[in-house]
Order: C-alpha cells, then sequence, then structure tokens
C-alpha cells in the first residue's frame, strides 16, 4: 500500500533522507531550502540521529562529511549561492570519494539572486560544481512524489559509487503543498544500499586500490581500518603522490566510475533516468524537466485536446544525461523539438551537444517566474 | 471540475495557512488539491500571493492561470493591485475596505465585496492572527468549493488547541458576514 501525504516537497525530501536511513544533517538555513533542515532538526533526534547548524555553508557540508567518514549517511540542503560556498568540500568529497547528498532547492541568481522566486539556473552549476576532473550524479524532482523517491534514490547512488550526489529541488516544487503518493516502508528499506565495507584484515586494508571504474571502499573511520583522506592525488592506501600513471589512473577512475558506467549499463541503477508521456506516436516533443515539467503535462494535455500531437520527454537524472534515449529523440523529432527551462538555456545546450543539431526550439525564461502552460502551447503552435 | 482561487496579502498575515488548509480539506475528501506561494524576500510587508487549486482529477501546473481565477480575496493594496488581473473578469473579488483600494475601473471589471477582515478578527473575535480563518470561512462561503464541516476540521487541526474556539468563531463570523454581503442572510 502507498502511502498518501499532504506536504511539500522541502518536508519530503527531508523525509526521504530519514527513511532512506541518513542520520546526520550538518547545514546552514538558506531560502528557499530552509524546510529541509527545520524537518530533519525534527525528526532526525527522534531516530537516534543529529542535525546541526553549523556557522556557516562551508561548516555545514565539513560536518556532514565527517560524519560520512564514521559510515553514517549524511547530507546537506542549501541553495545555490550555498553551492558555491561549499564547492571547495565537494571537490574533497569527490576525490576522497566520501558519500554525501546536497540538496540544492534552486532560486534565480547569479550571487544572491532572487532568493524566493524560482530557477533552474544551477543545472550547469551541478554538473560542474568545482574545479577539477570528476563526473557529477545529478537526480532533479519533477513532483512532490519525486522529491521522495528519488531523494531516497540519491543516498543509494551516493552509496554505491561513494559520491556526492546532488538531489535538486526548485523553489516552485519546494515549496508546493499538495497529494504526494509514497512508497510503503518495506518497499523503501529493500530498496537501501549501503557502502562496501572490506572485512578482511586491517593490515591488508587499501581502500583505494581498486580496478578501473570501481569506487574506493572506505570503512567507517575508528572501526580498526586505517587510512588517510586528503584532497590530493592519493595511492592506494590514500597517503598523498604525484606519480604520473596513478594520477592518470585517478582521474579516469573517478570520471569513468559514473560516466563510463552509466554509459555501458545505460543507467546507474535499475530505476528509470526520465519519463515519457505521449511520445509514442507525437509529431513535437517537448523537454521539460523539474516544476516545468509540471507546466509541460497541461501544455501536451491542451495541445492533444486540439489535435496537435505533442509529447514530453522528462529528464529525472539530468547528470550523466540519458544519452542513447536522447540521441533517438534528436533522430525521431529532428527540429520539432521544443526544450523549455528557467535558465538561458543550460540544459539544451547539453540536448544540441546529443543530437547534434541547433535547429531545435527553446522557451527559456530566468526572471524568477515560472512558464505557464499556455506559453508552451504558444510556443509550440509557432513551431508547426 | 477545476476551481482557482487567489489570497493576497503581505508577508506575514497568514494568507499562506489559509491556503493550505483549503488544499489540505480538499485531499482528505478524495479530490487533488494545490498551494502554492509567491512571495518577496523582504521577511514582512512584501506582496504575497497564495494560489490554490482544487480539483476532482490530478492537479500538475500549481500555479493558477492568468485570467482563469474563480474567486480572488485581498488584504493588502499593494498585492491587489498586483495579481488582481488573474481573476476572471465579472467574478468575485473580496478585499478589506480598510487596506484596500480598488479602482472605478476594477468595480466595472469585476464584482468587489468589500468586508472589513481584519477589524471583524480583532474587534468581534479578539484575535487579529484569525484573519486567515475569517478569509477562510468568507471564501468558501462564496465559492462552495468544500464542505463547511470538513472545512472547519482541517482548519483546527492546524491551530493550536488553545485557539480553537476563537477561530471556530472567526470562521462563523467569516460565513455570516459573506451570506451578508451576497444578500442571503
Amino acid at each position: 500500500m502507498a502511502r498518501e501525504v499532504i506536504s511539500t516537497g522541502n518536508e519530503l525530501a527531508a523525509k526521504a533522507a530519514v527513511e532512506a536511513g541518513a542520520r546526520f544533517f550538518g547545514g546552514y538555513p538558506i531560502t528557499p531550502s530552509s524546510e529541509i533542515m527545520h524537518v530533519s532538526s525534527d525528526m532526525l533526534p527522534k531516530v537516534g540521529g543529529t542535525a546541526i547548524q553549523m556557522e556557516d555553508e562551508i561548516a555545514g557540508i565539513s560536518a556532514a562529511l565527517g560524519a560520512s567518514m564514521t559510515g553514517v549517511k549524511s547530507y546537506t540542503a542549501t541553495s545555490g549561492p550555498g553551492i558555491s560556498l561549499k564547492a571547495e568540500q565537494i571537490g574533497l568529497a569527490f576525490i576522497a570519494e566520501i558519500p554525501l547528498v546536497i540538496f540544492n532547492v534552486m532560486r534565480g541568481g547569479p550571487s544572491t539572486g532572487l532568493p524566493t522566486r524560482v530557477s533552474q539556473s544551477d543545472i550547469g552549476q551541478a554538473q560542474y560544481p568545482t574545479h577539477g576532473d570528476y563526473a557529477s550524479i545529478t537526480l532533479c524532482a519533477g513532483s512532490l512524489t519525486e522529491c521522495y523517491t528519488q531523494s531516497v534514490r540519491a543516498f543509494n547512488l551516493a552509496e554505491k559509487y561513494m559520491t556526492p550526489v546532488f538531489m535538486l529541488l526548485d523553489e516552485t516544487i519546494g515549496h508546493m503543498h499538495g497529494k504526494a503518493m509514497l512508497p510503503d516502508m518495506e518497499e523503501i528499506e529493500a530498496s537501501i544500499v549501503d557502502r562496501e565495507k572490506f572485512h578482511g584484515n586491517p593490515a591488508d586494508y587499501k581502500p583505494y586500490d581498486v580496478p578501473m571504474n570501481k569506487p574506493a571502499v572506505l570503512n567507517p573511520m575508528f572501526e580498526g581500518y586505517k587510512y588517510h583522506i586528503t584532497g590530493l592525488h592519493h595511492g592506494d592506501e590514500g597517503f598523498p603522490t604525484e606519480d604520473a600513471a596513478q594520477c592518470e589512473f585517478n582521474i579516469e577512475r573517478l570520471v569513468g566510475k559514473i560516466n563510463t558506467v552509466h554509459l555501458e549499463n545505460d543507467g546507474l541503477d535499475d530505476l528509470p533516468d526520465y519519463e515519457e508521456v505521449d511520445l509514442d506516436d507525437a509529431d513535437i516533443c517537448i523537454v521539460a524537466y523539474g516544476s516545468i515539467a509540471l507546466g509541460a503535462y497541461e501544455a501536451v494535455k491542451k495541445l492533444r485536446s486540439e489535435g496537435i500531437k505533442a509529447g514530453l520527454f522528462r529528464p529525472i537524472m539530468l547528470w550523466p544525461s540519458p544519452i542513447n534515449r536522447l540521441e533517438e529523440i534528436g533522430k525521431k523529432f529532428e527540429n520539432r523539438i521544443l526544450v523549455t527551462e528557467l535558465n538561458m538555456g543550460q540544459y539544451s545546450k547539453e540536448i544540441e551537444r546529443i543530437i547534434k543539431r541547433n535547429d531545435f526550439t527553446t522557451l527559456l525564461k530566468a526572471n524568477g517566474r515560472p512558464i505557464a502552460p499556455a506559453e508552451m502551447v504558444a510556443k509550440v503552435k509557432e513551431m508547426i | 471540475m477545476r476551481n482557482t482561487l487567489r489570497f493576497t496579502g503581505v508577508g506575514g498575515q497568514g494568507v499562506l495557512l489559509a491556503g493550505e488548509i483549503m488544499a489540505a480539506c480538499k485531499i482528505k475528501n478524495g479530490g487533488y488539491g494545490l498551494k502554492t506561494a509567491t512571495y518577496t524576500s523582504q521577511v514582512r510587508g512584501g506582496a504575497t500571493v497564495v494560489d490554490i487549486t482544487l480539483d476532482d482529477e490530478e492537479i500538475r501546473y500549481p500555479y493558477a492561470n492568468e485570467g482563469e481565477i474563480d474567486f480572488m480575496l485581498s488584504v493588502a493594496d499593494v498585492s491587489y493591485h498586483q495579481f488582481k488581473n488573474g481573476v476572471r473578469p465579472g467574478n468575485k473579488i473580496v478585499v478589506d475596505p480598510n487596506l484596500v483600494h480598488p479602482t472605478d475601473e476594477d468595480r466595472k471589471t469585476w464584482e468587489i465585496i468589500e468586508i472589513p477582515i481584519i477589524t471583524i478578527a480583532k474587534e468581534e473575535v479578539g484575535n487579529v492572527i484569525t484573519q486567515s480563518v475569517v478569509a477562510l470561512g468568507i471564501t468558501n462561503t462564496m465559492t462552495e468549493v468544500l464542505p463547511d464541516e470538513s472545512l472547519i476540521e482541517t482548519m483546527l487541526s492546524k491551530v493550536p488547541a488553545k485557539v480553537h474556539a476563537a477561530n471556530k468563531k472567526a470562521y462563523a463570523l467569516g460565513k455570516a458576514y459573506a451570506l451578508d454581503a451576497m444578500g442571503t442572510k
């Protein structure tokens, strides 16, 4: 039996974290993400967990990383300006391979931008949130239910691939209040992934001595398995090295454990990376993600009621992109594609890269306001 | 059938809660309800608008479609003028006449109804915070979108027990003023 709840996206994200097994939150409040911290600070102590408001964004992620190193599933929540501040520690999480879920409830930017208004302008930031080479996993909730289900997935992916995972909401979806259907707890518990552990002799333990495209095996700190954690390039036991072959291997493995695995397996887990609505017989394909997809569903319905065969492609995993399927969509729809997003074309550029054409249509907005279904309908009518 | 309602005020007046109560009540009655709020980064005093969409079918897009709003209630001039144009011409807009000043043109475009919501809460209920529940009583009486009993029950589940009596009174007053304004008392 699914669970019916009446809630907001932010509350559901926090609920998902706790029910996915997370027991530590470290962060600093920022609109429009603060409710994730509020709810976490209420829920976590009741299950033996800890929520701590640190002195700033940097300290917030640092505390969460430290907790994760002890084997506790951990998370932080912020908005774009907070990600900018956390950038350095996000880099540490990538290179040291520390699992962490980073919620970003997007608002208008750059800088402090439009604190209370909706935006999807952190899509590019989520792909490359810090300097250096690595591959990001980024999920984007397209409904209240997904604020829960995709957040659970984010924790599982972080543990499976030993990496920070970005869970994107936006102001609209984070604050909207309505009905969501959640999977029952048995289903959630059965889906939980825990990071791998080395069970052999501590003297033989080498956390980073793993094959190409495999994640490190980091045992929780303070359990007798000793290793070094650093942001410097490191060898098998985590101690710094500048060995050319080792450094090359490190970076190829960091990128490959996500991008190569995603391409080869057509995904990083068994869950869908995208949703399609009415695409089979469609003449026009609307591409939309996050809260903008909410308007796109209604636009598709309206267009179909007027005899225009529109369909929707909604990426759920933004990074890595659903490349294989997008290539097929590019071949099928050619230039009859409308990409609509709340930024100046950050995901449109990815579509352009994948389908290798730039003659499709875009409907972009970056003024802190949503895109109404009527605007999408009008844009599609211009295309035909 | 879809109903779209809009409450406008300024930050701190509690219009958000009234919207949440209506959406929750619709869901409890087996339908779909969504509430979205748009506000500014000012803590208090910034224009705030709450859109409430109620339907028996699933609702995806959470904002009101401009020009299609069935009913609006406003307790602040700044947000009244900013958001009034979303209301379908000819439909009802309830305003607090001490705070909101519609133009002559507005009175031709919409059915403007004046009810001193804040004064009712302050002087007749005795607690200004109950203004959102007075508004709730007015709104539901004028739109008849939800069963009164169920809405009151949902409302009481969201306010502290010690103010249950005051809020029940606020709802009843809202209803009475609305009936009076519609000439059906």
